[in-house]
């Protein structure tokens, strides 16, 4: 019987039972929204108890057809709690509670990725939306204002690189943090080369408990940089967008016209006891306004192309890029930068248990520049240059299309002259990324060996031509006829470089659990590093027809001759650097409620002396989840976590100290060091002791303390991040300062420093709808530092001057120095004006030895700068200089808003820095150089004012106003609206008619809408690392660009 | 299985971690780097090492400026008051310790030292402990102790009592342990050096501007001299007097181009264009001049030998005064420049030799802005094709550091001023260079005693004016603080050690500053 009923009864309730199921099949349909009401695209609908499923797509909307019997439909999408709802009332309108913080994202952390949840260090994240906004050229310019603990001080010079300080300045050796692109250590300045259209996301590292896995190169922070990877099963979509801009200066600078520089020159001329120079002003007019001449509009354009998919074994993502950046400086015949980039990321499951990565990178870079940053730069020359002169020539006697000066001999020139003599190239070509094999060896534990490299070929090409100037200029080097000067030459220069890195790891993660509840994620491993560089040049006079055509060493014919000897000239230099390091990270947590991190890394660099090869670092941080607490009750608080962290980083920028003997002839060295001799006509090279040993040589050793809260709140429309830190460097790399008797060889760089940086950064967000169809996404961010240099050396002694520029007299702006905020600007405090002869006779100091008054500036007159006397002696002199002001900002604000409504977005973002000072370093102050219209303000007699900026005009300046005072410090504080973007996506309904498109998107920028600021320059961001950073010596100014732009989606 | 993967993996990480330590050690030869200890193995090492004692010689040009400027011969001109401010605070007599053309004389002359002091540290045995023998070290040895002397003679002019070592070059742990020595002791370490010097020196260089064993001598009479050693002076000075120099009958010609290393050249600095140097970090430190810049006319056109330059070292009035008519010296001397565009109009045509700059006319050059005294020092004018790269820094001008005419001027006040004195040699040494100077014996001097010693010494201004001697001659024979306003007596004989020295290494600073 038994048998029988299996053999009949069940064939037949099977064919019951379907047959049933065909019968009473429903189909439901619904849109899936998130808890602010947008769509969520992607979500896994399935029938509660089968395998029956769909996702939904971009409107949030699905359609699935279920047995009749089923009753209740699983929701679930990656951020959000699952759901379950009923299937009665179709369409049903399903809402997802988003997490209280997302359980699934993760952060890249070195060697592996943690979630975002367990993370009990200090990150900044970055991610593709943000980035995208923006279009930036380099990818720092998404991380200004929208990563908090990070400073950037972006430049305007077509694809510059900016000065980034991640939490303050805790160095001197250098401040660049370290850059890591999927794994693979590179540096800031190879950032121009990767498209920021290819990121994922970028995640800033920045405390001892994330940076320390990176030991003695993370002192300064770590950039970690995600590129897009395909995924597992799903068909190509593939990306094309384009955006094309207009650039151009947003600001002049205010210059004397003709007329006005005419009146000033006389009048300093008399001043000095000299003649009238311009007898008739009335001749003089409006004259030129160079600035007018040199800037240019200039276009930018964008274009990028991606495909991400993959198949069950493998995973692609290929993408293109172009960027084309003209300058606004001379235009984009002289100034300019152009990228060309190609991405292929590739992952094959070549095994169950064997992966392999293969991320390759191409990227060709082309740029001309124009020079910059001088008082006779381009820039430099258009400000300083003389205002009478017409733009272009009229004196048929002389070669020459634009006008000169008879005034101004030397040193500034016509900038257009200078602009249209100005040929120069560099084409580069980059080829980076990694091969890497992933072997699973049992479950949860992941042996990992990747080699990574990064290979730059450059060369370069200038042109120096004969140039006219003027019949007067001393610096011709072209008669007015269009003849060679005697003895004068044209030339040619070349350079190839080529550098190369790689690294080599391997390194095994282990994740486990212990009871259930405790979890643990380890990773150990190994690491070896190498990079190295040549650079060949040489450089060739004689060029054919004075041409750039034939602007080339092979066409070149200058040869040799004794009384010639640099017609045919080649030089090389070559490094190399390596690292050898161990690492080790082990994270815990319990239920992710309570966490634990501990890193130790122990690194060697070739750099350092034989007594200290190796260095040890250790980091550990403690986390807390408050809101997984079972007693935490709050509706407010959605979500806590309390962090803390501990530990070391290092710094090694530094190379080998030995004692070495050089050879040869002049240095060009910093201490000029130079060799050689001539015997009557005969140059005769020598040699000499040209470094000292250092065999103490280490580390920099930074301690970072860091604590701080991740909270989201009033149903995760809120969220804040804050964090306090505290840095502190000893052993701080610097050259001591020693006795001059020592004499000229180069002295080794020494730990013997301090400095402590301590701070706050913060990001507050705000998401929420605010209507069904308009919602609202913003982002705060603030950072804060506050640097100290603690020590030099023993006795504060060992000083570094920067910021050197010149206005007559070769001048240093900033210091590095013990007791002052690092690269501080430094110089005379000013005190008014002497309105007469009896206020300079009344400024005086009594001696201690006569008990007498001395006068302290006997030699200056009525309108000259009274200068402070800050030490109270008898003396106004180099000892009265002081702090003046500070290039860095006090802190710094980014503040992002995104409205969407139906199918527009706007986002716009602003960008603060407060309290940075900016020192004017582009006047140039020669009797017959332009002036600034700072100058119609000056003094002009008692009374007249007793502003310190506007001392009298004169050309025997006996009082040197001109000296490096806060006379030429501006508040370089600023608001600048970096961009503002409005897009529009075309309706879904629209597109699926169209069955060619997922998505289309137009939108138009403008970046750099506009700057609040008081600094009276063009740009009061002025980048230059640690002591250049803050001297405006004519900086390439921010452009504001104009563009328009598409994104397309298939 | 299991264990072989063991075994593999125990030796894997062996290697790794022995190869760890040998991938971070370092070798400077590695980066193709020379280091002491493959250094001074051969002669070719020491006679190399020995050429870069010289090569501070060159970057000591200023030391002429400054004795110039600081003097009643010249003043510090330039664009405006605050141009080449270390040198208008000289002129002014305002100079302080942070003054850098003072500290760059230091920290070169200091570098001269070191340089021999570290040949002489490894003459018997290189750094390696090897001896290297070969023939002429001792007169090779000879050139350094002279330039050891060279340098310490220049700081003790300059600077009074300073650090005096010779044992070694210093290291970095010799930093801040010196302090200064009595001048007294550093005159006898330089007449030990000099005394050495001459020991071994040959007669004749044995390429133009080397060392030789008259120069030798020269220098150390004019070191007795600056002791008042004026008999030890006369003996010595006269083995040079007696030498194989002669005076040249024109004397502007000494200090053209084709004069270099002449008949009357005792010791000169060499200098030359052929090595175009363009730092402007080091602007003393090349193979060139860089003070012959420093005399030139700003924006000077036309077609003279003459090249533009700064202005910032021009004669005096006082000094062009000084000469009497006859005097040849006064042209080859004092450059008049607008009395030389009127006399030679045709080397300025289309130029008018009025000075006003503007439109109005074609100026032949940009009067000097700043104490402007219309002079220029012709001995180191600087000319068209003299100079080579950045033009400012590669004069090739020699600068005549010993003539002939100064060692007779010398020998002529030693003979004066010894213990029993000889004012007929006195006399005859002084009206050679008078002889000369006027190209008759109309001129000569017959004075004796006290009256001749202070026509010597005139007669060193007329003869040696722009050569770098002034300031240091009324300062040794104490007629600064008559000659010069501002100059303080007590304080002013020296100049301040170098700000640095005193915070840094803790020297004393000189009275009064």
């Amino acid at each position: 019987m038994k048998k029988n009923f299996k053999r009949i009864f069940l064939p037949l309730c099977i064919l019951l039972f379907s047959t049933t199921s065909w019968a009473q099949s429903k189909t439901v349909t619904g849109k899936i929204l998130n808890d602010r009401g947008e769509a969520v695209m992607d979500a896994s609908v399935i029938a509660k108890g089968t395998k029956i499923g769909t996702t939904s797509d971009h409107n949030g909307e699905f359609s699935l057809s279920v047995p009749a019997t089923v009753n209740k439909l699983v929701i679930t999408a990656i951020n959000y709690n699952d759901a379950e709802v009923a299937t009665s009332g179709s369409p049903l309108n399903v809402v997802l509670k988003t997490l209280a913080k997302d359980l699934t994202e993760v952060v890249v952390v070195g060697y592996g990725t943690q979630q975002v949840i367990k993370v009990s260090g200090a990150i900044s994240t970055v991610k593709a939306a943000e980035i995208k906004k923006l279009n930036p050229v380099r990818l720092e310019e998404a991380l200004q204002g929208n990563a908090s603990g990070v400073t950037v001080i972006d430049g305007g010079s077509p694809g510059s690189k900016p000065t980034v300080l991640i939490r303050g300045i805790p160095s001197f050796s250098g401040t660049d943090p370290i850059v890591v692109i999927d794994g693979i250590p590179q540096t800031l300045d190879d950032l121009n080369a990767i498209n920021p259209a290819d990121i994922q996301s970028i995640n800033v590292l920045k405390d001892a408990a994330t940076t320390a896995i990176y030991g003695v190169k993370g002192g300064n922070g770590v950039i970690v940089v995600t590129t897009y990877t395909g995924r597992k099963n799903q068909k190509t979509e593939i990306n094309v967008s384009g955006n094309y801009g207009i650039q151009q200066v947003a600001k002049k600078i205010g210059v004397l016209n003709a007329s006005e520089y005419g009146a000033i020159v006389n009048e300093g001329s008399v001043a000095a006891g000299g003649k009238v120079i311009f007898p008739d002003l009335s001749v003089l007019g409006a004259g030129t306004n160079w600035q007018d001449e040199i800037f240019d509009k200039a276009p930018i354009q964008n274009y990028n192309v991606s495909a991400r998919g993959g198949s069950d074994k493998m995973t692609y993502f290929v993408s293109g890029g172009y960027l084309d950046q003209d300058g606004i400086v001379g235009g984009g015949s002289k100034s300019n930068f152009k990228r060309t980039n190609a991405t292929a990321n590739l992952n094959f499951d070549l095994s169950s248990k064997l992966k392999l990565i293969l991320n390759t990178s191409y990227a060709n870079l082309k740029s001309q520049g124009v020079q910059e940053n001088s008082f006779n730069s381009i820039i430099g020359s258009a400000l300083n240059f003389d205002p009478t002169v017409p733009v272009y020539n009229s004196d048929t006697s002389v070669v020459g299309k634009y006008g000169y000066s008879n005034l101004l001999l030397s040193e500034i020139f016509n900038p257009l002259t200078k602009l249209d003599n100005t040929y120069n190239v560099s084409n580069g070509d980059k080829l980076y990324g990694k091969i890497e094999l992933q072997y699973k060896i049992i479950k949860d534990l992941t042996l990992t060996t990747r080699f990574g490299y990064t290979d730059w070929n450059q060369t370069g090409k200038s042109f120096t031509p004969l140039v006219f100037y003027g019949p007067l200029n001393v610096e011709n080097t072209m008669n007015a006829d269009g003849s060679t000067i005697s003895g004068k030459h044209n030339s040619v220069s070349e350079n190839k470089n080529t550098d190369a890195s790689f690294t080599s790891e391997t390194f095994a993660n282990y994740n486990f659990k212990i009871n259930r509840d405790h979890n643990f994620e380890t990773v150990v491993g190994i690491s070896f590093a190498k990079s190295r560089g040549d650079a060949i040049n040489a450089s060739r006079q004689d060029v054919p027809f004075n041409s750039w055509t034939f602007a080339d060493l092979t066409a070149a014919t200058g040869t040799n001759t004794t009384t010639n000897p640099s017609a045919y000239s080649a030089g090389n230099s070559q490094y190399f650097r390596k690292n050898a390091s161990y690492f080790g990270r082990v994270n815990y947590d319990y239920k992710s409620k309570y966490l634990a991190s501990f890193i130790a890394r122990r690194d060697g660099s070739y750099a350092f002396g034989p007594a200290n090869k190796f260095a040890d670092f250790y980091s550990g941080s403690l986390g807390w989840v408050a809101s997984n607490e079972d007693f935490f009750k709050s509706d407010f608080i959605n979500y806590l976590k309390v962090r803390g962290s501990y530990g070391t980083v290092g710094n090694e920028n530094v190379s080998p100290q030995y004692v070495s003997i050089s050879t040869g002839g002049p240095s060009y060295g910093g201490t000029a060091n130079s060799n050689g001799y001539t015997f009557g006509n005969t140059f005769v090279p020598g040699s000499t002791v040209a470094s000292y040993k250092n065999d103490g040589l280490a580390w920099e050793k930074q301690k970072q303390f860091n604590v701080g809260f991740d909270a989201t709140f009033f149903k995760n429309k809120f969220s804040l991040s804050a964090d306090y830190f505290d840095k502190r460097v000893s052993g701080l790399l610097f050259t001591p300062s020693v006795s001059l008797y020592l004499g000229t060889a180069a002295i080794p760089t020494a730990n013997i420093g301090s400095t402590k940086s301590s701070g706050v950064d913060m990001t507050f967000g705000y998401n929420d709808k605010i209507t069904r169809e308009l919602s609202i996404n913003s982002s705060l961010t603030f950072t804060t530092s506050t640097n100290l240099v603690t020590a030099t050396n023993s006795d504060g002694t060992a000083i570094i001057n920067g910021g050197s520029y010149f206005n007559g007299q070769s001048q240093n702006a900033t210091r590095f120095q013990k007791g002052f905020t690092p690269g501080y600007f430094y110089g005379y405090k000013t005190d008014g004006l002497f309105q007469t002869q009896a206020d300079v006779n009344n400024y005086t100091a009594i001696s201690p030895v006569t008990k007498l008054p001395v006068v302290l500036q006997p030699n200056a007159q009525p309108g000259d700068i009274r200068y402070a006397n800050t030490n109270g002696d008898t003396l106004l002199n180099a000892a009265d200089q002081t702090k003046i002001g500070d290039p860095f900002p006090k802190f710094t604000m980014g503040w992002n808003v995104g409205l969407n409504f139906k199918g527009f977005d706007l986002s716009v973002f602003t960008y603060a820095s407060i309290g940075n000072d900016v020192y004017r370093a582009y006047e140039r102050n020669a009797n017959y150089s332009n002036k600034f219209d700072g100058v119609l303000n000056r003094w002009t007699g008692a009374g007249s004012t007793n502003d310190a900026r506007d001392p009298r005009y004169t050309f025997a300046d006996v009082n040197s106003n001109i000296r490096v005072s806060d006379r030429y410090i501006e508040d370089g504080s600023f608001v600048k609206i970096k961009n503002i973007v409005l897009g529009y996506s075309l309706p879904q309904s629209l597109i699926k008619q169209s069955k060619a498109f997922n998505n289309v998107r137009v939108y138009a920028q403008v970046k750099n809408a506009y700057t609040f600021t008081k600094y009276s320059g063009f740009d009061p961001e002025v980048p230059g690392g640690i002591l250049n950073t803050g001297v405006d010596r004519g900086e390439y100014p921010q452009a504001r660009t104009y563009s328009v732009g598409i994104d397309l989606k298939f | 299985m299991k264990n072989s993967i063991k075994i593999i993996s125990l030796f894997f990480f062996i290697i790794v971690f022995s190869s760890c330590k040998k991938w971070v050690e370092y070798n400077p030869h590695d980066d193709y780097q020379i280091t002491d200890l493959d250094y001074l193995k051969s002669e070719s090492d020491y006679r190399t090492m020995e050429v870069s004692v010289y090569s501070p010689l060159q970057w000591l040009n200023q030391d002429v400026v400054v004795s110039d400027i600081a003097s009643d011969n010249a003043v510090a001109g330039g664009e405006n008051a605050s141009d080449v401010l270390n040198l208008q605070n000289i002129d002014d007599y305002r100079v302080t310790s942070d003054n850098g053309t003072l500290s760059d004389l230091w920290t070169s002359a200091y570098e001269g030292i070191n340089r021999a002091n570290y040949l002489t540290q490894y003459k018997d045995k290189n750094p390696s402990g090897e001896t290297i023998s070969f023939a002429g070290k001792d007169a090779l040895y000879g050139e350094v102790y002279f330039l050891r002397a060279y340098y310490y003679f220049d700081l003790v002019k300059l600077f009074g009592d300073v650090p005096l070592f010779t044992d070694k070059r210093l290291g970095i742990t010799d930093s801040r342990t010196l302090k200064r020595s009595p001048v007294a002791d550093v005159y006898k370490q330089i007449e030990l050096d000099l005394t050495n010097a001459i020991a071994v020196l040959p007669p004749t260089p044995s390429q133009p501007g080397r060392i030789t064993k008259y120069a030798a001598q020269a220098l150390l009479g004019k070191v007795y001299l600056y002791e008042n050693k004026f008999d030890d002076a006369a003996t010595m000075l006269e083995n040079v007097v007696n030498g194989p120099f002669s005076l040249v009958p024109d004397f502007a010609s000494i200090f053209l181009s084709s004069g270099e290393n002449g008949p009357e050249s005792v010791f000169e600095i060499q200098y030359s264009n052929l090595s175009p140097y363009y730092n402007w970090g080091g602007a003393t430190r090349g193979q060139g001049n860089y003070a012959v810049q420093q005399c030139g006319i700003r924006g000077i056109q036309g077609t003279s030998s003459f090249a533009a330059g700064w202005s910032t070292n021009l004669p005096t009035q006082d000094l062009a005064n000084a000469y009497s008519a006859g005097d040849q010296r006064k042209a080859a001397t004092v450059l008049d420049i607008d009395k030389y565009i009127t006399d030679n109009p045709s080397l300025f045509t289309g130029f008018s030799p009025s000075t006003d700059p503007g439109f109005a006319n074609n100026p032949a050059y940009q009067v000097a802005p700043f104490k402007n005294t219309g002079l220029y020092d012709m001995k180191y004018q600087p000319r068209k094709g003299q100079t080579s790269g950045q033009v400012e820094l590669n004069y090739l001008n020699n600068y005549r550091t010993i003539r002939f005419a100064g060692v007779l001027l010398m020998a002529a006040e030693a003979n004066n001023r010894k213990s029993s004195p000889d004012d007929v040699k006195a006399k005859k040494y002084l009206n050679m260079v008078r002889e000369r100077a006027f190209g008759d014996n109309a001129h000569d001097i017959s004075a004796t005693g006290t009256a001749l010693t202070q026509a010597i010494w005139d007669e060193r201004r007329l003869e040696l004016a722009m050569e770098g001697d002034r300031f240091f001659d009324l300062v040794r024979t104490g007629q600064a603080a008559t000659k010069i306003s501002g100059f303080v007596k007590g304080k002013n004989e020296v100049f301040p050690i170098p700000q640095d020295e005193i915070t840094i290494s803790g020297l004393t600073q000189n009275p009064g500053y």
